[in-house]
């Protein structure tokens, strides 16, 4: 098993800069998740890892050892494809035998490892047929056997379950996470499915652009992400973004419309004070809404209308318009079912209020000091990613 | 009232089935009737009479015991065998080292063997005279490394295999070109997270040709084959020329095809009733090996196996 990171990683196609910059640890045995939108740059990352890909810039160490320029033959990655990628013209017996029918191992050594792989995974009955007779869940199983059979030190996933209905999908995703742990290989999964990385990772890095947004457990970054994309992009919905205005009494209070007033205790207040803001982006769940007739004592209250009601089962999700026009959304009990155009009141209580710097787009906790001392590491704001792109 | 239009797939159908009928069966049928006829010299009036199969008793004879007309059967097997190696296997690897060369280059070097297809016959043979001939550039060359002591006339000399030689490889040149864009695109059309899955799995170049790539292709290779081998049967104009201005010697350059041309057209004889019947036995002899190749291919378990599907 191995620690696997990268190290100042970028990946160029001509003038496009698919990976920009990429610093990152897999921890050993962990299972590590890769999540972003659509075209963010996943499948490239896990390419430079299983060594398709060579970086254009930056090196990629497992334990410590720079495999940069070793070919994927060399480094014993199993890797699951987004298209699972099956031979089409061998057995599912095959297929998995394939890593090793070709390192030469005695035939009775391989039938041994591939009935045991196959059992594993539920596929011993299907190792007669060929891919096309399979369904998309057992393709996926026989693509996970076929880099699982080699014994690999990192397993990469890409999003292997993108292609089952839903109830599939709970199910793999169970089995998968309990044979990560029992296995205890180094796992690195990616999705565009935050639910998937939130419910399997012990590690989740978020990728947007080429570019790492943040890096934390689940629990980190869906409680306090790190800058605004990744406070829009986790959570079903997401987190409100909500502009507000900051008001000095002589302590800054952050004002939103219909009447929600923050006035944040300390370290919290001198820094939003050191950073001289005008404005903030107020960042909160839907899931820490409540909405009532009135406001409540010690939240934070906007007054709002009922704009639409959607039932989803379990329970409902109310989206209100505040006076000037910004959307909120609250997922309340089925049980509260208001009339669209019904005057609402929106309560957050303070702590779970988040406030970001609508310039860098920062989580105003992670920065650090002074305005002059902005992190570096993280850029979400549109002048960095001008300045990055003219860099190139 | 209006006429009901003729639906489109009969219009098709029906448009296919003329083409064929005017361009193949025709001649096919003509050919056989003027194989039973003692039709000479183009004295079409000789096409009513009717002989039998006067004339296929004729050639059987010639080929029996005249030793030019056996030579030509035995020219023909050994260039049909031989061109066709050099067409598939050649095509094979100049598909692989194509595809495995960068994209850039890779262009350049497909059409760069696509030259002798394009290059007229006239102008191409042309080349390979001054090449071959006594005073040409592959004695000069030979004679240059002490090779040889004295020019050689390697097309008219040196039998059988001079001439054999030349023939297979003027006309393994022109058709190489056929094999190699095939199954270079064949190879192409293979998704490339395939290649990727071999190369994650470990796999090495030769794993990668001999697992993947071949097996993946095998369609390609059985149709190029088949062409390949009809085609060959049938050419006659690289021959021609060589035949005609004497790079090779006349009956070891000679395929059956020509044979056929040579009889029917050619200056010494006029024989078109002979003619066509040697064209009928290489028509009949083209489809009984077209179908070996097929069988031996595995073609129809090949076709069983998607009609299962269906
Ligand atoms: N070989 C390539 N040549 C040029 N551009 C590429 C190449 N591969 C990927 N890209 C570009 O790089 C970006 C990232 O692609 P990538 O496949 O890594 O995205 P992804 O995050 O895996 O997306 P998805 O979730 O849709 O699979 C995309 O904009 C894509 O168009
Ligand atoms: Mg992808």
């Amino acid at each position: 098993m191995v620690e696997v990171e990268l190290r100042g990683v970028w990946k160029r196609f001509g003038d496009f800069v698919a990976v920009k910059n990429v610093n990152l640890r897999f921890p050993d045995g962990k299972f590590s998740s890769i999540l972003g939108p659509s075209g963010s740059g996943k499948t490239t990352l896990l390419y430079l890892i299983a060594g398709i890909y060579k970086p254009s810039r930056g090196e990629i160490l497992f334990d410590g050892e720079d495999v940069s320029r070793l070919p994927p033959n060399k480094r014993n990655v199993g890797l699951v494809f987004q298209n699972y990628a099956l031979y089409p013209h061998m057995t599912v017996f095959e297929n998995i035998a394939f890593p090793l029918t070709i390192k030469g191992l005695p035939r009775g050594e391989i039938e041994e490892r591939v009935h045991s792989v196959a059992r594993m995974l539920h596929i011993d009955e299907l190792l007669d047929r060929y891919p096309h007779q399979l369904s998309g869940g057992q393709q996926q199983r026989v693509a996970l056997a076929r880099a699982l059979v080699k014994e690999p030190a990192v397993l990469l996933l890409d999003e292997p379950l993108s292609n089952l209905d839903a109830l599939v999908r709970l199910e793999i995703r169970g089995e998968l996470k309990r044979l990560q742990r029992r296995l205890g290989i180094t796992t690195i999964y990616v999705t565009h499915d935050q639910s998937e990385a939130l419910a399997m990772a012990d590690l989740i890095a978020v990728i947007h652009r080429g570019e790492i947004q943040q890096v934390g457990s689940p629990e980190d970054v869906y409680r306090r992400p790190r800058n605004l994309f990744v406070a829009g992009f986790i959570g079903m919905p997401p987190a409100n973004l909500v502009k507000a205005a900051v008001t000095r009494t002589p302590t800054p209070c952050v004002v939103i419309a219909g009447g929600g007033e923050y006035c944040p205790g300390e370290p919290l207040a001198s820094k939003l004070e050191a950073l001289g803001l005008e404005a903030v982006v107020a960042a909160f769940r839907p899931e820490d809404v409540v909405l009532g007739e009135h406001p409540m004592e010690d939240y934070v209250s906007m007054e709002a209308e009922v704009y639409v009601v959607e039932t989803l089962g379990r329970e409902n999700l109310v989206t209100l318009r505040l006076p000037d026009g910004q959307a909120v959304k609250a997922i309340t009990s089925p049980l509260l079912n208001p009339r669209p155009g019904d005057k609402m009141y929106v309560n957050v209580e303070p702590s779970k209020i988040l406030l970001y710097d609508p310039d860098t787009e920062l989580n105003i906790e992670a920065i650090e000091a002074a305005p002059a001392a902005r992190p570096v590491s993280l850029a979400g704001s549109p002048e960095r990613r001008r300045a990055a792109q003219e860099e190139d | 009232m209006p006429r009901p239009r003729l639906p489109p797939p009969a219009l098709f159908l029906s448009l296919a089935a003329f083409l064929v009928l005017v361009f193949y069966m025709v001649p096919l049928i003509l050919t056989l009737w003027a194989s039973l006829t003692p039709v000479r010299n183009w004295d079409i009036a000789q096409l009513r009479q009717f002989v039998g199969a006067e004339n296929y008793r004729r050639l059987f004879h010639l080929i029996r015991f005249d030793p030019d007309v056996s030579t030509v059967v035995k020219t023909t097997i050994v260039f049909v065998a031989g061109t066709l190696t050099v067409n598939v296997l050649g095509g094979l690897l100049l598909a692989l080292a194509a595809f495995i060369i960068e994209e850039r280059a890779s262009l350049g070097f497909r059409l760069l063997w696509f030259l002798p297809r394009m290059t007229p016959v006239a102008v191409f043979g042309l080349l390979w005279y001054y090449f071959f001939y006594p005073q040409g550039t592959l004695n000069a060359i030979l004679l240059k490394l002490h090779l040889i002591s004295h020019p050689v006339n390697w097309g008219q000399d040196v039998l059988p295999w001079g001439p054999w030689s030349i023939i297979i490889f003027v006309n393994g040149l022109v058709g190489v070109s056929y094999g190699m864009i095939i199954f270079y695109s064949a190879f192409k059309a293979i998704p490339k997270d395939i290649y990727r899955a071999a190369l994650v799995d470990g796999a090495r170049l030769r794993d990668l040709v001999f697992r993947i790539m071949l097996p993946l292709t095998r369609w390609h290779l059985i149709f190029v084959t088949v062409w390949q081998l009809l085609s060959l049967l049938t050419t006659y104009a690289h021959l021609f020329v060589l035949v005609e201005w004497g790079v090779v010697e006349k009956w070891h350059g000679m395929t059956w095809a020509l044979y056929v041309f040579e009889t029917a057209f050619g200056s010494a004889v006029n024989d078109q009733a002979l003619a066509s019947a040697a064209a009928t036995l290489l028509v009949v002899v083209g489809i009984g090996l077209g179908l070996l190749t097929l069988r031996l291919m595995g073609f129809e378990r090949e076709l069983g196996a998607i009609r299962g599907e269906l």
